[in-house]
């Protein structure tokens, strides 16, 4: 039972970036139709510029925060270079974000080397139902259920996230009532380097993270996207922890190495069972 | 106060409109009628910013706000954010003048635009244009697929908005006889171009607007016939 | 074949085009280049990735959709060649042959749900197919478990084999000459048209009565069917498959050449393929140099890769072939095949 409760909330840590990433994903999509590639970038860049900055005596929530912000001004960035030409299809902006996430490895390694980093996050443990469970895993998931309620609220009670949803329903109207499409994609990709980034933040206490975590990052992320469908941030929350989950149990109870791939086969899956009703919901 | 001076608009290499004058007055109603792809759509969308001129100048002093053609509702959001969204561009956002203009949609103001029926959806794209304060409204097929009874009360709107805002009115309309009811003046586009501009009552009578409008009254005598 | 040579002489003749000599003399340069280079490895891969990029520039330049893991395909051709010869013994030249076909029906049966969807589900969709079948084969034994596969015979018809790495280069360049062919054909067949239909506008191909979905699998089918074919001689090549054979990166890097070359074009597989290819070998050289720390290497390819893609989608988003072509084609009549109708 303990190791069940362990696997339950290990699974669960995991499954919560991979919801952060994926609503990044969900975020940029249903505003531009672009897939950002780079999501996954964003969270390895997020988990190496907190452990920076924790180390340069910047104190816990602050140097968080920091990186946070910092995140979301890069993913502005690489809305700018995917999205800042006029005209340009989303095919290719898909390609040019892949071109992004190459040079985001290669700063990465220049900047901080090739080997994983892990900042340091909350120490210690918690016994639930008499499982030894990390702290920092419970964080991940308390943060990442305050962040879906703030984007919820954000995008229903606030000026600019009704001008964001608006935008994502109805381009040709929001151009009509005054609405920038262009910028409030940049706001897009803005907020969705502040999601990858503070999944990054979340994870890599736990699970460190290299150049190279970027691939399994946007997969997972895009994987639970792909439970709302690419737009809805809130059936990506189901998918990401489900996923997560999963991925933990099967390592946990039949081979520790399948564990992407259940997330992937998952994915698969359901885009294939699920292809009939996802062309249905896009053709709205 | 909207001046349009020798208005060229290309698609790719198409010309929409080919050299085209209108002038619309302070408060004034102006219909544009003109048979499919005479380029009337297009002159709205060009006056309200959507589309870029390839030569000519549109000159407005004031504010245009558009009511688009097929009413262009945020669909999955709620009347009252469907309207907010309409003053994105001004700062001080009243829904209370526009719900004492258009007082139905007081009483909807919590309901999704998509649910709603078109003649609601209609109002609803008036009042989400009136939420940026225009000085001229462009109306785009204000009366298209809609029952008579709820255009002659859309219709009704529009004349009380003018009588009391002050607010000058840019009305594309396939329905002839509603537009001239409604519009003191109008302008007849065919093929890019206008073909004439005057008294509603004038145009009426006139031979220009019988051929652009020849085959509309053919159509409306084929249904009578087949009724 | 004799038919089509006397027509593409006779078209040659009668409007004698730079673009015709260019074909010519990089097919001359082709034939030539395995005699005098020193490094067979480096021109194998070179003309096995022209192979496999031929097959995507098609699938991205005409269904909109990118592959992220045409390696998974690849892999497939590679894994027919290995576990065909080595386990169920057969023979070197059928299990060759075979490759394309297998691989082409693995991405029909996962293309016909996919490419259904809009919104790049493709794209992820194969790269998730890539790391699945690189577990797979290291997972089954029969797929060679995490040793991989070796042993595998060298190619040949009864006791004739082929010895050396020279006729293999030999036949993976008729290869790629064969794909090519059957590219063009593919692009100026009625099919084709109606493919091109589809790189315009997905609904008026529609209206005109072009099975989008349908066309789109074929296309699909058709790449991983080239991917496939170069995963079969390099099965060959290197007489080794592992799980490790077939990186993520390497299916990336097919995505930068088809994009750097041009996509939906015929040569644009092949000249993005050279540029990438003669372009790393450069990199690869100057980062091995001595003095440079050993994370120079890494971090230059991957900021070429990135600044390449970035830079080559928005100032030439077309690709080199096409902005080339319309160059010289300002002096010339368009080199493009006519479309009758």
């Amino acid at each position: 039972m303990s190791e069940f409760i362990t696997y339950l909330v290990t699974g669960i840590a995991l499954g919560s970036s991979f919801a952060l990433i994926g609503s990044g994903f969900v975020v940029v999509h249903r505003v531009t139709r672009v897939v950002n590639f780079a999501q996954g970038s964003l969270a390895v860049l997020g988990a190496m510029l907190s452990a920076s900055l924790l180390a340069g005596r910047l104190p816990h929530v602050v140097g968080e925060m920091v990186t946070v912000v910092v995140c979301g001004l890069v993913g502005v960035l690489v809305g700018v270079v995917a999205i800042g030409k006029r005209g340009t299809p989303p095919l290719i902006s898909l390609i040019v974000t892949l071109g992004v996430s190459m040079l985001f490895s290669a700063a990465i390694i220049w900047l901080w080397g090739q080997d994983p980093v892990s900042p340091p996050g909350l120490d210690g443990f918690t016994t639930i139902l008499g499982a030894e469970v990390e702290r920092q895993r419970l964080l991940v998931l308390v943060v990442t259920l305050v962040a879906f309620a703030g984007l919820s609220l954000f995008f229903s009670r606030t000026y600019l996230g009704k001008a964001l949803t608006a935008s994502a329903s109805n381009p040709f109207a929001a151009r009509l009532v005054g609405i920038d499409v262009r910028r409030m994609g940049l706001v897009a990709f803005g907020l969705s380097g502040v999601l990858g980034g503070l999944a990054g933040v979340l994870v890599a206490p736990s699970n460190a993270l290299s150049f190279y975590s970027d691939l399994p990052m946007a997969l997972g992320g895009f994987a639970a996207a792909v439970f709302g469908g690419l737009v809805s941030p809130l059936r990506t929350l189901v998918g990401g922890l489900g996923l997560g989950v999963a991925g933990q149990l099967t390592a946990g109870y039949l081979n520790g190495s399948y564990q992407t791939e259940v997330a992937l086969l998952l994915m698969m899956v359901i885009m294939i069972a699920r292809s009939r009703s996802f062309a249905h919901e896009e053709a709205k | 106060m909207l001046h349009i001076t020798d208005l060229v608009v290309r698609y790719g290499s198409a010309v929409a409109l080919d050299g085209v004058s209108l002038e619309v007055g302070r408060g004034e109603m102006v219909a544009l009628v003109g048979p499919n792809g005479a380029g009337k759509s297009t002159l709205i969308n060009t006056v309200s910013g959507m589309l870029e001129p390839a030569s000519g100048s549109v000159v407005v002093e004031g504010t245009v706000a558009q009511v688009p053609e097929g009413r262009q509702m945020f669909p999955d959001m709620s009347v009252e954010d469907n309207l907010l969204l309409g003053g994105w561009s001004i700062r001080n956002r009243q829904l209370d003048e526009v719900f004492d203009l258009l007082p139905d949609l007081a009483g909807m103001r919590r309901r999704k635009a998509g649910r709603l029926s078109g003649g609601q959806q209609q109002m609803v794209a008036i009042g989400r244009a009136l939420m940026a304060r225009p000085d001229l409204l462009a109306i785009d097929e204000l009366s298209l697929g809609l029952a008579p009874i709820v255009v002659d009360e859309l219709a009704e709107h529009l004349r009380y908005l003018n009588a009391e805002r002050g607010t000058a009115v840019l009305l594309v309309e396939q329905e002839v006889t509603l537009a001239f009811r409604l519009c003191a003046r109008a302008c007849v586009l065919e093929a890019g171009r206008v073909v004439v501009t005057g008294p509603s009552s004038e145009l009426a009578e006139s031979d220009a607007v019988r051929k652009a409008y020849f085959g509309d009254l053919a159509e409306l005598a084929d249904v009578e016939v087949s009724r | 074949m004799t038919q089509m040579m006397s027509r593409v002489m006779s078209r040659a003749r009668s409007r004698p085009q730079p673009r015709t000599l260019l074909v010519l003399l990089a097919c001359a340069a082709a034939c030539v280049a395995p005699l005098v280079l020193p490094d067979l490895t480096f021109f194998m891969r070179m003309v096995m990735a022209a192979i496999v990029v031929t097959g995507l520039s098609i699938l991205m330049g005409y269904s909109g959709q990118a592959s992220l893991g045409q390696g998974a395909f690849v892999a497939a051709g590679a894994l027919t060649v290995a576990v065909g010869t080595t386990r169920f013994d057969l023979p070197p030249l059928l299990a060759l042959l075979a490759a394309p076909a297998v691989a082409a029906g693995f991405a029909a049966l996962v293309g016909v749900p996919l490419l259904r969807l809009h919104g790049h589900y493709l794209a992820f969709g194969t790269l998730a197919l890539l790391l699945m079948v690189q577990t797979a084969m290291s997972t089954f034994d029969v797929l060679g478990g995490a040793l991989g596969v070796s042993g595998i015979p060298p190619l040949g018809v009864g006791d004739r084999v082929v010895v050396g790495q020279l006729p293999y280069v030999y036949l993976a360049l008729g290869c790629l000459g064969l794909v090519l062919l059957v590219s063009h054909r593919t692009v100026h067949s009625r099919f084709g048209r109606g493919i091109q239909a589809l790189a315009g506008s997905q609904t008026a191909a529609e209206s005109a009565g072009v099975p989008v979905n349908r066309s789109k699998v074929v296309i699909f089918a058709l790449s991983a069917g080239f991917a496939g074919l170069a995963g079969a001689l390099s099965a060959f090549f290197t007489p080794y498959v592992s799980p490790d054979s077939f990186p993520a990166a390497e299916s990336f890097t097919f995505v930068i050449m088809a994009v750097v070359g041009g996509l939906g074009t015929i040569w644009g597989g092949v000249v993005g393929a050279v540029i990438v290819s003669v372009l790393l070998q450069v990199l690869n050289t100057i980062s091995s140099q001595p003095g440079l720390p050993p994370t120079a290497a890494p971090i230059m390819q991957y900021a070429t890769y990135g600044t390449l893609l970035v830079l080559a989608l928005l100032f030439m988003p077309r690709g080199v072939v096409p902005s080339v072509d319309a160059g010289v084609g300002r002096l010339l009549t368009r080199p493009r095949v006519e479309v009758p109708g």
